[in-house]
């Protein structure tokens, strides 16, 4: 057993996924004089360390191998846990996307150990890393340890920490593995997303919709808006239920969190599941009939009144 | 075809509130209901049993007030249920559950299919689909937005990754855990609710399973709850606007622009 705090980088294509980038950055700030290790699987023509390095690790473990490429979860989880339970870190860090949210738990099951899914913080008690996550219902964060077990496993919710930059000398380990090809499932292929770019979570500005805005008239008049602010439109949960809103539009705890310079809620009442996923946004504005609606606690600005009528007007007077 | 669907009981609710005494969680007189994506699996079972022909197990841990969202996926269409229910199973994190749920589907037998929701909606984790996947060393698709049959033996699913759709071909036996974008679940007919209080909920417990009693319930949880709390949030200087839309967006644009 060491001290070392590690983080899995995920890679998006020629990529890296940017929470794994966050974390490095998370760790090294609660790190004390523990190490932080940037774990890297990736194919022999990939190169990310020079990526990854800029964001300071201690060391970078490196698995290569061709296979990488269309892996499935559980190739990938065979992988880790060669070199986990090999080189025995004390926390194993996993961004909390789908990839991470689906190999981390069957490392989990290998290694026999704790993972708190989808942490909005986390930091050390001695040498028990506590997780910090929102739990069922209003206002409720719970603290995970696993105090016996380790590696200490969490995933952490993309866009909650700030990747940056930092200069350290990083030591490069060459990981020698055996990969293992998994017999009954293939990774057919891999068809990017057509407007991948526009992530809900990379907008600048966000015009977000709740079931005080529900309505065909109004979600229009949000689309053409978005289009004038080069913005984009996210909702509520309750509004992915509609034909034309998913699980990819919706904001907060169980959708996405998101750091726009500009939102602007209409029609939300501002539960905390809805809240925790806009903290990091810089301008609030929020319009709700109801004066006593949570949601300006957490605005900068506040229109009591209607939905439409403040759609409009807008609509009226950006250029 | 044998399919296993394994589903939550979640509070019909919320806003589950903290006792501010116990720091508990205050889960009492809170209706229980099918955790929302579970649905999704059962809707994902029924579509395939029409197709494939075979039959449909929902499998649950948890107290014996769980068989209210048994009975409900049974008048759903599913043919049998199965609750895993004793004092020894309570406190499970997501690996006890899945061990737990590991070893009745071994003992269910030759199972093709075990569909998961993608997550439940209290916990959060979507870990014991995977978990379970791992312990009985099957191929997963998880997050899985669509699923066709190729043959008897063969699925082709699709999940969204953060950038990529990935489509992906698994031989059964294989776990897939459901998103809701996926189908939507069917309503109960006055008929198969009536017709679901003819079939039988089956009660395990550790004495019909061969489970290590050190990997089950608290024991075989290595995570603790340390603390519950409700945070403080830093409020935001919050400005009103005047209650005219048209002036309220004036002064906004003026604000906002310097
Ligand atoms: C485990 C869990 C995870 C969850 N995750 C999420 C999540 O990720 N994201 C999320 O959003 N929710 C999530 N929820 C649900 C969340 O608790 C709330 O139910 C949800 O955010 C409410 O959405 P809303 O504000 O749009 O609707 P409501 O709470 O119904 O609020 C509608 C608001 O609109 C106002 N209004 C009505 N008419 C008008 C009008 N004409 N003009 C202006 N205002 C009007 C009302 O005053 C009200 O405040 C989660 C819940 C749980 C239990
Ligand atoms: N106690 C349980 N009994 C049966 N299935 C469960 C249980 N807990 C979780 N599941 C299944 O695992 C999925 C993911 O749950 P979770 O990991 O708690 O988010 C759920 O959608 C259910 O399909």
């Amino acid at each position: 057993m060491n001290n070392e705090i590690w983080v899995f980088v995920q890679l998006n294509g020629q990529n890296v996924e940017p929470t794994s980038l966050q974390l490095i950055t998370k760790a090294r700030d609660i790190a004390g004089d523990r190490p932080v290790v940037a774990l890297v699987a990736e194919t022999e023509s990939m190169n990310v360390e020079a990526t990854v390095k800029e964001y300071g690790p201690d060391k970078m473990v490196i698995l290569k191998d061709d296979q990488f490429h269309n892996a499935s979860d559980g190739e990938i989880a065979d992988a880790l846990d060669q070199v986990v339970t090999d080189l025995k870190p004390n926390s194993l860090l996993f961004p909390a996307t789908v990839l991470g949210r689906s190999v981390a738990p069957r490392l989990q099951a290998k290694l026999k150990t704790g993972l708190t899914a989808d942490c909005l913080d986390i930091y050390f008690d001695g040498d028990d890393l506590v997780q910090v996550k929102p739990t069922y219902g209003d206002d409720i964060m719970c603290e995970i340890i696993c105090p016996d077990v380790r590696p200490q496993m969490a995933t952490i919710r993309p866009n909650t920490f700030k990747a940056v930059k930092a200069a350290t000398d990083t030591e490069t380990v060459n990981y020698s593995f055996t990969f293992h090809p998994e017999a009954n499932i293939e990774v057919v292929s891999e068809t990017p997303v057509i407007n991948s770019a526009a992530n809900i979570s990379d907008a600048k500005t966000v015009i977000a919709l709740g079931r005080g805005a529900n309505n065909e008239k109004v979600i229009a008049k949000a689309e053409k808006l978005a289009g004038k602010l080069g913005g984009m439109v996210g909702v509520s949960r309750p509004l992915t239920d509609n034909e034309g809103f998913s699980h990819e539009n919706q904001i907060g705890q169980s959708g996405n969190t998101i750091a726009p310079d500009l939102l602007i809620n209409f029609g939300i009442s501002g539960a905390v599941q809805y809240a925790v996923g806009i903290e990091n946004a810089k301008q609030i504005v929020s319009i709700n009939t109801d004066a006593k609606a949570p949601i300006f606690d957490k605005s900068d600005y506040a229109f009591v009144g209607d939905a439409d009528e403040f759609m409009s007007a807008l609509l009226d007077q950006v250029r | 075809m044998k399919i296993v669907v394994c589903i939550k009981q979640v509070p019909n609710t919320d806003t589950v509130k903290i006792d501010p005494k116990t720091n508990n969680l205050v889960r009492s007189n809170v209706e229980g209901i099918i955790n929302s994506f579970d649905r999704n699996a059962i809707e994902a079972a029924l579509e395939l049993r029409q197709q494939a022909g075979g039959t449909i197990t929902l499998l649950s841990m948890g107290p014996d007030s769980y068989i209210t969202s048994l009975r409900d996926g049974l008048a759903m269409g599913a043919d049998s249920a199965i609750l895993l229910s004793s004092r020894k199973f309570g406190g499970a994190d997501t690996l006890a559950t899945a061990y737990v749920l590991s070893e009745a589907i071994k003992k269910i037998g030759d199972v093709d299919l075990i569909l998961f929701g993608r997550q439940s909606v209290d916990a959060d984790t979507g870990q014991v689909g995977p978990i379970v996947a791992e312990d009985l060393q099957l191929p997963q698709v998880t997050f899985a937005e669509s699923l066709e049959l190729q043959d008897n033996n063969q699925l082709t699913g699709h999940r969204l990754l953060d950038n990529v759709v990935q489509e992906v071909k698994v031989k059964l036996p294989a776990v897939i855990t459901v998103r809701s974008e996926m189908n939507s679940p069917r309503y109960e007919t006055p008929l198969n609710i009536q017709k679901s209080f003819e079939k039988e909920i089956t009660i395990w417990s550790e004495n019909e399973l061969a489970v290590d009693p050190t990997q089950i319930g608290q024991a075989g949880s290595p995570t603790v709850v340390k603390r519950i709390f409700s945070p403080e949030k830093a409020g935001r200087q919050t400005q009103m606007l005047p209650n005219n839309a048209k002036d309220a967006v004036a002064q906004l644009l003026a604000d906002l622009n310097n």
